[in-house]
């Protein structure tokens, strides 16, 4: 009966994914179309030697001279074969740059969002509903680490664990400790954020009747608190942490620079400054892919998290 | 040579500056007094950029010959002063009109992947570079007017031009024209670029290994025994291992450097220099920049930067020393000649020729019937305003803050009634318009250790809608016949005359505006000792070593 249940929401997402797909790959394809000037000259950037000869070989190789709707069959006709055909200023495989710089942003990601949801967890169960005092200080200590910059967090805790404490290494990915310091960054933020949205989630939970019920059964405050209030005010979390984890390939892109990793942020960087057309769509699709992907998961585990849900 | 001979290593002892004017090759660091050089150790460099291409024939990136200078040798070596010397070519040849050069190469050089270099592998990397799929952007241009290579013998080449090239020795000297193995580019065709297993050289260091967003890995080729004369020892090279971090955030970057965790951070920005220098544990190495100073190029097709007199104005309505002290801290220098003191025929002459002059701006002003002011305060002739659009271009294309000096430019231009535009510009709407000829100023550097940059710059058939790089669209008879016959001559006075000529004649012309030298400054831990910095600014690790 749940198997059933499930499939139907899958098989109707799956379809839904394959037109967001389409729907991204075209929207980068036709903004690219929009960038002004030549495209060679942009793709060579100001100040080059090139010759007119090199400008007609560029040209020539990437299919620039063709019409643009020409161009973009083409594109798509490679698409549906899976190719994501090669990088103009790297002269490597979209898909297999993409593969080699995914692990350490997953990396990055998925730590810095244990850390996150640990953190908010902590400090909204721990604050909900209690001492005022207590909530303002937690809250205010949030809404810092929304409102810094992840860039200047970065610095920061590079210039006290790496530069003075010489605790962590100040960058790179070849190491379990080189990743704390980037993860710590991005999940500060991240932390803030969700800290407070279960808070609020909690407290409207601590005041309905089912609260009371269960307090007046003999539970204690704390026993409340994490198995009742914490189901309720858990639907917004995931929301809210399905799509800040979408959002964290953005975010990725500063603490990657400032820490010198290796990742998708920097390549993305990378590829819009040399305006590296199949580079920039491949990672367009990437990050479609990554928030369809995560809305489903999302949309399946309200279905797990509200039993209400799956009667429907 | 009029050779300034700050291009020499200029050292800081803790907390002052000196300058060693030194011979030859250039460089001692006072490590070097520390001992003799130990063989073996692993030194970590952090660098700015990483490069989008390794491919040393297609790529234009200064990065990309920085880092492969260590794994590529060239035909002749240039040393500071600007004299060539043996390096894979013991001995060459120069035809009286400059079109033919011929080679006689070092016999037992062999590629790291045991190819042997002799004059096949000269024919097939030139022939490389030259053609369209190989997509060159720069060392084609190098190349310039060439027609062929032929293989003579084994170990004796003739490169062919169609036209005079007194620069080639110079190009050969470069990174640009370096060798790869040509067994490398047939298996490796158009995949040079990515680095790595392909990038198989004769240099004293071999390609290693490379995590993209990361860093590069250099290790030393243990069969290396064919240094220029000029290197401070022959075999290999004492470092067993070179790691390049690509750290493009400068307080990173510092920090990493301050911190022990790198042991040379390149470019320390002019704000932290004095920070770097005030350590015991570091020293900096500083280097103006050859080539083309970072200037003005005032399109003179364009009102009203058309009249003369509005031109001086701009030129001596600036306080560039100012400007520039005050935006690099004292580290870069004010220009006074389109080319740096470190490129060859520099004129030095024109130092302190052209200063800050508001007086006589506003009675070029004056006197090019600019007389009115509108309620802004700026000047007007005939109901228009004196207003001249200089484009910003992105964020990504800004280096140096050129923006902020831009800024006080633009302030001290006011001042004498000129209003200055910036609107910024998407780069490509930037390049249409500047290359053809649509905005009043542009700005650029163009680092090149040749003074051939002046014909770059001013030759008329160096014009911007062809590739060319002159945006002040200025045609000048004189300009063009000493920029080309300067081009078709090795006699050094004869050189030193037409050079000297053309830095005078832009100057009083003012169709460009030198601003500063561009100068790289790395900071060093001091346990680094012979390292040596190249005509191109880059540091040069064949000599180096770790002590104490």
């Amino acid at each position: 009966m749940r198997a059933t249940a499930l499939l139907r929401p899958v098989a109707g997402r799956l379809a839904a994914a394959l037109a967001v797909l389409l729907g991204a790959a075209t929207l980068a394809f036709l903004t690219l179309q929009l960038i002004p000037g030549d495209p060679v000259s942009v793709m060579l950037g100001p100040g080059t030697a090139a010759s007119p000869e090199v400008r007609a070989e560029i040209t020539r190789t990437y299919g620039l001279d063709r019409p643009v709707a020409v161009q973009y069959l083409h594109y798509l006709g490679h698409l549906f074969t899976g190719d994501l055909g090669e990088s103009y200023q790297l002269q490597r495989p979209v898909a297999g740059l993409i593969g080699e710089q995914l692990w350490p942003t997953v990396q990055l990601a998925l730590f810095a969002l244990l850390l996150a949801v640990t953190a908010a967890l902590v400090l909204a169960v721990a604050t909900a509903g209690r001492n005022r005092a207590l909530r303002g200080l937690a809250s205010f200590a949030e809404l810092l680490a929304v409102s810094t910059p992840s860039y200047w967090t970065g610095i920061l805790l590079l210039t006290a664990f790496s530069f003075r404490l010489q605790i962590f290494p100040v960058a790179g990915a070849q190491d379990f400790a080189s990743l704390v310091l980037p993860a710590v960054t991005l999940a500060l933020s991240l932390a803030g954020v969700l800290a407070q949205v279960l808070r609020e989630g909690l407290e409207t939970a601590l005041g309905q009747p089912f609260a009371v019920t269960a307090r007046a059964r003999g539970l204690s405050a704390t026993a409340v608190r994490l198995r009742h209030a914490l189901r309720h005010a858990a639907i917004p979390l995931v929301t809210l942490t399905g799509w800040l984890t979408g959002s964290l390939l953005g975010g990725a892109v500063l603490v990657e620079t400032v820490f010198g990793r290796p990742g998708i942020g920097a390549l993305t960087l990378q590829a819009a400054t040399n305006k590296d057309i199949p580079l920039v769509i491949g990672l367009v699709l990437l990050s479609a892919f990554v928030f369809v992907l995560l809305s489903t998961l999302i949309d399946l585990l309200y279905l797990v998290i509200d039993p209400r849900l799956r009667t429907r | 040579m009029p050779l300034d001979r700050s291009r020499a290593l200029v050292l800081t002892a803790v907390g002052s500056l000196f300058l060693a004017a030194c011979s030859g090759a250039s460089g001692t660091g006072k490590g070097n007094a520390a001992g003799k050089p130990v063989s073996g150790g692993s030194l970590t460099y952090a660098v700015d950029t990483e490069p989008v291409s390794f491919d040393i024939h297609a790529s234009p990136q200064d990065i990309t010959g920085a880092i492969q200078r260590n794994v590529f040798d060239s035909l002749v070596h240039q040393d500071a002063e600007g004299e060539f010397h043996p390096w894979l070519a013991t001995k060459w040849t120069v035809s009286d009109d400059l079109k033919t050069f011929t080679f006689h190469l070092r016999e037992g050089v062999k590629f790291t992947d045991g190819t042997p270099f002799d004059a096949q592998a000269v024919k097939v990397n030139f022939d490389r570079i030259v053609d369209p799929a190989t997509k060159s952007q720069y060392a084609s241009s190098l190349l310039g007017p060439y027609t062929g290579t032929t293989v003579v013998d084994d170990h004796t080449v003739t490169v062919r031009f169609s036209s005079p090239v007194a620069s080639f020795l110079q190009a050969a000297s470069t990174p640009y024209l370096g060798f790869y193995s040509p067994a490398a580019i047939k298996k490796y065709g158009g995949k040079l670029s990515a680095g790595g297993a392909a990038d198989v050289g004769t240099g004293p260091f071999k390609f290693t290994g490379y995590t993209k967003g990361q860093s590069v890995t250099l290790t030393r080729n243990p069969d290396y025994d064919w240094a220029p004369a000029t290197a401070s020892h022959k075999g290999p090279a004492y470092l067993e291992k070179l790691t390049i971090r690509f750290l493009s955030q400068d307080a990173t970057r510092v920090g990493a450097l301050t911190s022990g965790q790198v042991q040379i951070a390149d470019p320390i920005p002019p704000a932290d220099v004095k920070t770097v220098k005030a350590n015991q544990q570091l020293e900096t190495l500083t280097t103006q920049a050859p080539g083309a100073n970072y200037a003005l190029v005032l399109n003179t097709t364009q009102k009203p930067l058309d009249d003369i007199r509005v031109r001086r104005a701009v030129q001596r309505g600036i306080d560039i020393d100012t400007a520039v002290k005050s935006v690099y801290f004292g580290v870069y220098k004010r220009a006074w000649s389109p080319i740096s003191p470190t490129t060859p025929y520099y004129d030095k002459s024109l130092e302190n020729t052209w200063g800050y002059d508001p007086a006589l701006a506003n009675r070029n002003l004056d006197e090019a019937g600019w007389t009115k002011r509108d309620a802004d305060g700026y000047r007007t002739k005939g109901g228009k305003r004196l207003s001249i659009e200089w484009p910003l271009m992105p964020q990504e294309y800004i280096r140096e803050q050129r923006d902020t000096l831009g800024q006080a430019i633009q302030a001290d231009l006011k001042k004498l009634g000129i209003e200055i535009k910036r609107p910024r510009l998407d780069i490509g709407t930037y390049i249409e318009k500047v290359y053809a000829g649509k905005e009043g100023i542009a700005d650029y550097s163009w680092a090149r250790f040749d003074p051939d940059v002046l014909r770059l710059y001013f030759n008329s058939a160096s014009d911007p809608r062809k590739g060319g790089q002159n945006a002040t669209f200025y045609k000048d008879a004189d300009l063009d016949k000493w920029t080309d016959d300067a081009q078709a001559t090795l006699d050094k006075d004869t050189r030193r005359k037409l050079y000297g000529d053309t830095q005078k004649k832009v100057v009083d012309l003012a169709t460009e505006i030198p601003l500063y030298v561009r100068t790289a400054v790395a900071g060093v831990s001091t346990s680094v000792h012979g390292l040596k910095t190249d005509p191109n600014t880059w540091i040069n690790f064949y000599d180096a070593w770790i002590g104490k």
